[in-house]
């Protein structure tokens, strides 16, 4: 078995000290948050399990430590019991404090909800458990038996037994319908009085059948459930005593910490460990996951994590059985349940004489109160500011409803109705989760960055620009609405919070920098609905909000444009005049896939440019989302995968970086932007996932790649180059066109010049990539993939260079194809040169731009010094210099004749292009009569291979001292006869823009 | 030794070598915008705001005298590393690897950069500690040359500003010795002329130099 690492966040301080401390963690019955607590913090922690990026909820009651934690079956009422002798009742997930159920004397230690959630059984180093029932708060009996301080309790699924377990190793069987002990077993557990982080636990087994509880001999021994008799036990690698346990929901499976800091996972049929985790520090708390398969683990410094896929992969998942198990069993506990809880409460209260006059009344109060608690509550849950989205609080309201009518008894209906992944919350690119005391990023861009921190119930939010030399300078500002959202770009700034309650109404405000206008800062109040998402762009301000309406607002806070969006908001992002919103299409896939959709809006035309479905990893959510600095539209998800929208294929997503190929796991990325070819983010150690304010965060560059698969060829890199290239050739193309038909005036003016020379130099260094790759095939044996990729050549020059190269790695076979394939490219040239004085003849656009495509395939210009020089033939060492020489020559001629030929006239081509036959066939036979020459006294020419292949070697090879003159005449000419291409190219890319141009101008004329 | 670097014959003042390091690279973080520089040392940048760039050290000083960057403490600045060479230079007789000019580096970065460095009044003392300890060693190891009669002295990860102050009183000493020892030669040897010792002279000068003393 391997021992792998995991990553455990930090979650609760553990004093200055650094002692350990028992922790406990839970989750809730949806797995939306995992609820944490520390014996040496005050504070319980509400995490958001979803999407870890939303700061997590503080409940900070407890004056010490908190050292039990215990959620109500059906995750509305979280208990917690704390050193200060307290036990506390919160409302969840909200964390509203509800009351002081019950005080001791001494410290808590253990407490346990029964399964209907009306029974709260709390104890600790005081020597009885009490019972208390939840609704009122009444004491409903107190057992008093153990010895030593009692560290676990646990009831059983059935409700019918209570099972408790103290320090000192003593377990208790209770029946809780008469209160009396039924089974004593002494020191079965180890004995652990002395140690505070290690507690012994035990726990029923999800069917009730079995309780488990540590042995004595570092194992787990499971008794009976009726008549406690030992009935086996799971030993294994863990070498020290257990300290604690869980059951997976299904029961197949138990987790269990040992003091020897490792976690061992059971397959309890099997009696076997199937798979282990070692850790750094102890473990003092575990929790399975409701549904899917993840254990959520806590150490004794306070160090949270989940193991996600705790069960090894082909073994059933841990909650596989669950629905079943649970909708039987549920329906059995329920029915069980409605006819015994009122026998239950009422015998319960019968036992206890003194407050049962009282309890009644009492009770009534209480459920008033509930009532009017829960009317609260609905709207509190609107307002959550976390992740839950707005269909789920609306669905909260019914339940809640019910929960009035019948109590406590929906609780495990809720969780089946519950179960399933959840659709991931509104977010803002940028923004860090809040931290108690700490500065956190609103929104950090490529731009600058706006922190805020609280501070006594108001903010403090400053704004800072990157580029402190441009970016205007802003005050610092203090924020009274708690802004939570906030987007900055050149021009200002938007911030917007959620609604708290109704005084505090959900606000928009809007800063710009910069203009003449005093008082130009705006804002906007929403009533009954608030913003989810803002986004900034050149002269606009967006907010979406949870009513999915989009509305958008002038730089000055004109109200623009309001529209209706298709479902709940995930997130918004601006760039110039583009606004890009991405919403839910559909509740998440139950395989835990987000169901997303993209919009992009050009606000300035009125037009919805885009719009599609956004592609993200099964199991991630989405974490950042804008634009990249050309304004291409990219995406970032939680399992590290960027994507970039091409309008390749009618628009498709390229996923141009993946973290896991990346292969460093102690990094986590947190994405700020991207460029062409670069990803900026900022790197931070694991576990932690978000930077921290200070000291400023710096940026990090990553090289974007395909996440390839490996290829037989072993050229890794090189093929992601050439995919690289090709997509930029194509980007570049495109971006071309638009350029120019931008450019209404001077098609041939000096500008395109520079765009044609990016896109040539795009071409040049992809041929130049295609001959490594040509040289890696070629020594891998993969012959034909060679071919394929010499006919993905542009360059005439970079053909001739891969025939040398397969010449010098004597493959005679493959130098005739590529011969083969680069008559044909000349022929196919051939013919377009002549087929061009017609078209440039008769001024029909459309016929170009119907050519301009094939042309520009073939035609280039043809230079390719470099892959020359890279794949030199090892063979003929001497000619190499001399053919650098030409090589050099070359170019320079050709860029003299591209310049030339771009500022030519149509006519000026002409005749070159009708001379161009003619001089191929001269030159062909130059070539041949070279090749004669040449042929007894060159060495290389082992092949026999007649005809072409010498021809080529002598048309590249000059160092015949007789040819040499000769070849370079030939080699001039081959400029000449290539040359024409050049400006068709040129003038089939202005043509088409030409096409272009007049379309606009139409649809200009139209509108 | 105080006396050694004051004489005259020392080969490079403080700010000489100062000088010399300021060619050192350093990685800033720029808070401006600007294309590459080229320089005939070579090609800094591009600057890109909060991306950290490596450009030599007068570079980063002057940029960060107007305020248009911050620099990066180098790795061996840290908290951490500078313990971990005090400790290590304490144990052994060797000196510990350092940046040849970590001296004038220091001192020109608590100079002018000294918000950029955290725990500054740490690391500065931590360096401190350090260079009295290798200056001690630099004193123990000199009575060496008193002891036995040596021609040369390997020190090796010895760094510029050391080099630079016991160079005028080493070279002279080992000269010296070498003299005397040459002179009982050539009363040994004789009358043969005062070539023979010069060229016998220029070897051992020839080894100090390659042992990090030239």
């Amino acid at each position: 078995m391997k021992i792998r690492t995991m990553k455990l966040r930090e979650a609760h301080k553990n004093g200055e000290n650094e002692e350990s401390s028992f922790c406990s963690v839970l989750w809730d019955s949806t797995a939306d948050h995992i609820v944490t607590a520390s014996s040496a913090d005050n504070s319980i922690c509400i995490h958001d399990a979803v999407s870890p990026s939303n700061p997590p909820k503080f409940l900070n009651n407890h004056r010490e430590g908190v050292t039990v934690l215990a959620l109500s079956p059906n995750s509305t009422c979280l208990a917690s019991g704390s050193i200060d002798h307290s036990v506390k009742l919160y409302k969840f997930p909200g964390g509203d404090f509800e009351t002081n159920i019950t005080r001791f004397t001494l410290p808590i230690r253990a407490l346990a909800f029964n399964k209907s959630g009306t029974i709260l059984a709390a104890a600790g180093d005081d020597e009885g458990i009490k019972l208390v029932n939840t609704i009122d708060g009444t004491i409903a009996r107190v057992l008093k038996g153990h010895k030593g301080s009692i560290t676990s309790i646990a009831f059983d699924p059935k409700n019918e037994y209570l099972a408790s377990l103290d320090s000192i190793g003593t377990v208790i069987y209770w029946e809780l319908q008469s209160g009396c002990t039924l089974h004593v077993l002494k020191a079965i557990a180890p004995n652990n009085a002395s140690d505070v982080s290690a507690m012994n636990i035990l726990a029923w087994s999800p069917d009730g059948e079995m309780l488990a509880v540590p042995g004595l001999k570092n194992d787990v021994v499971m008794y009976d459930r009726d008549t406690a008799e030992r009935l086996f036990s799971l030993r294994g690698d863990h070498l020290k005593p257990i300290c604690f346990l869980s059951w997976s929901p299904n029961g197949k499976y138990l987790a269990t910490s040992g003091l020897d800091q490792q976690i061992l996972i059971w397959d309890v049929d099997k009696k076997q460990d199937i798979d282990r985790q070692k850790f750094s520090e102890l473990i003092s708390c575990m929790a399975w996951k409701p549904h899917g398969n993840a254990l959520a683990v806590i150490d004794v410094m306070g160090k949270y994590g989940v193991w996600e896929s705790a069960v090894p992969s082909p073994l059933k998942s841990p909650t596989e059985d669950i629905p079943e198990l649970h909708s039987k069993n549920g329906n059995g506990f329920l029915l069980l349940e409605e006819e015994e809880d009122p026998s239950a409460s009422g015998s319960l209260s019968d036992l206890n004489e003194d407050s049962f006059g009282e309890s009644l009344p009492k009770c009534r109060k209480r459920l008033r109160e509930q009532g009017k608690d829960n009317d609260e509550w609905k709207e509190d849950s609107d307002d959550e500011l976390d992740s839950i989205p707005k269909f789920e609080s609306r669905k909260k309201p019914h339940h809640s409803k019910k929960d009035n009518l019948d109590n406590v008894k929906s609780g495990s209906r809720n969780v089946i109705a519950n179960v399933g992944p959840k659709m991931q919350g509104s977010f803002q690119s940028g923004a860090t989760p809040a931290k108690a005391g700490k500065r956190n990023f609103l929104c950090y861009n490529m731009l600058g960055s706006i922190t805020t921190m609280e501070h006594d119930g108001y903010s403090h939010i400053e704004i800072d620009f990157h580029d402190t030399s441009r970016g205007p300078r802003v005050p610092a500002m203090t924020d009274y609405f708690g802004f939570t959202m906030a987007s900055l770009s050149e021009n200002g700034c938007a911030f917007a919070n959620p609604c708290k309650g109704e005084k505090n109404m959900s606000t928009l405000m809007y800063r710009p920098f910069s203009t003449w206008a005093n008082n130009s800062e705006w804002s906007m109040r929403f009533e009954g609905e608030e913003v989810r998402a803002v986004a900034l762009g050149n002269s606009w301000v967006a907010a979406v909000t949870s009513i999915n309406f989009l509305r958008i607002f002038t730089h000055g806070g004109l109200q623009r444009y309001i529209f209706s969006l298709d479902g709940p908001v995930v997130t918004a992002a601006g760039f110039k005049d583009e606004l890009a919103v991405v919403m839910h299409v559909s509740p998440s896939l139950p395989s835990d896939e987000q169901m997303l959709e993209f919009r992009v809006f050009n606000i300035h035309s009125g037009t919805q440019p885009l719009r599609g479905r956004l592609p993200l990893t099964p199991g991630s959510c989405l974490t950042w989302f804008g634009f990249s600095d050309d304004g291409q539209l990219s995406s970032f998800d939680s399992k590290g995968v960027l994507r970039v929208y091409t309008n390749l294929y009618g628009g498709s997503w390229l996923p141009l970086f993946s973290v896991s190929k990346l292969c460093k796991s102690e990094e986590n990325y947190w994405v700020v932007g991207l460029n062409k070819s670069k990803l900026f983010c900022i790197v931070c150690k694991s576990p932690e996932s978000f930077p921290q304010c200070t000291p400023k965060p710096i940026l990090t560059c990553l090289d974007l790649s395909f996440p390839l698969a490996s290829s037989d060829l072993g050229a890794d890199s090189l093929e992601n180059e050439f995919m690289m290239y090709n997509i930029h050739l194509s980007q570049a193309s495109l971006h071309n066109s638009i350029q120019k038909s931008i450019d209404e005036m001077a098609a041939l003016g000096h500008d395109t010049t520079s765009l044609d020379d990016e896109a040539f130099n795009l071409e040049t260094s992809l041929d130049r990539c295609i001959l490594r790759l040509i040289a890696s095939c070629c020594n891998g044996d993969k012959l034909v993939r060679a071919t394929e990729l010499v006919k993905l050549l542009s360059l005439d020059k970079s053909v001739r260079g891969a025939i040398k190269l397969v010449t010098a790695l004597k493959l005679p076979n493959l130098a005739e194809r590529f011969n083969d394939i680069l008559e044909e490219k000349l022929l196919n040239e051939a013919v377009q040169n002549t087929v061009l004085p017609d078209i440039k003849s008769n001024c029909e656009g459309s016929t170009r731009t119907n050519n301009s495509p094939s042309s520009k395939f073939f035609t280039a210009p043809d230079i390719s010094k470099t892959s020359d020089n890279v794949v030199a033939p090892p063979l003929n060492a001497p000619s190499s210099t001399l053919k650098r020489k030409q090589n050099e020559e070359g170019p320079a001629i050709d860029a003299n004749g591209t310049r030339e030929h771009i500022t030519t006239t149509s006519n000026d081509i002409l005749p070159p292009s009708n001379t161009l036959s003619s001089n191929f066939f001269t030159r062909k036979k130059n070539v041949e009569r070279r090749a004669n020459d040449t042929n007894g006294t060159k060495k290389h020419d082992e092949t026999t291979a007649p005809g072409k292949t010498i021809e080529v070697r002598n048309s590249t090879s000059s160092k015949d001292i007789n040819s040499v003159k000769e070849s370079k005449s030939g080699e001039m000419k081959q400029q000449v006869c290539s040359r024409p291409s050049n400006p068709f190219a040129k003038a089939s890319n202005n043509d088409t823009s030409s096409l272009l141009d007049s379309l606009k101008k139409m649809k200009k004329a139209d509108s | 030794m105080a006396g050694a670097s004051g004489s005259n014959a020392s080969a490079f003042s403080a700010a000489e070598l100062e000088f010399l390091a300021e060619d050192e690279m350093v990685e800033i973080v720029p808070n401006f915008r600007m294309e590459p520089l080229n320089f005939i040392s070579g090609d800094f940048g591009p600057f890109i705001p909060q991306m950290p760039t490596e450009v030599p050290l007068w570079l980063a000083v002057s940029l960060r005298k107007r305020g248009k960057c911050t620099i990066r403490t180098p790795e061996w600045m840290s908290v951490e590393k500078l313990t971990q060479v005090l400790e290590a230079e304490r144990d052994s007789e060797k000196f510990q690897p350092l940046p040849f000019h970590y001296v004038e580096i220091s001192r020109l970065l608590f100079d002018h950069a000294r918000e950029d460095i955290p725990d500054i009044y740490m690391v500065r003392s931590l360096i401190e500690d350090i260079k009295d300890v290798r200056f001690h060693k630099i004193g123990t190891g000199l009575e060496i040359i008193s002891k036995e009669r040596t021609y040369a002295l390997r020190l090796k990860n010895l760094s510029a500003m050391e080099a630079n102050i016991v160079r005028p009183f080493v070279t002279k000493a080992l000269e010296t010795f070498h003299k005397l020892s040459s002179s009982e030669m050539i009363q040994e040897t004789d009358h043969i002329s005062n070539r023979q010792p010069q060229a016998t002279n220029r070897g051992p000068r020839g080894d100090i130099s390659s042992d990090h003393l030239g």
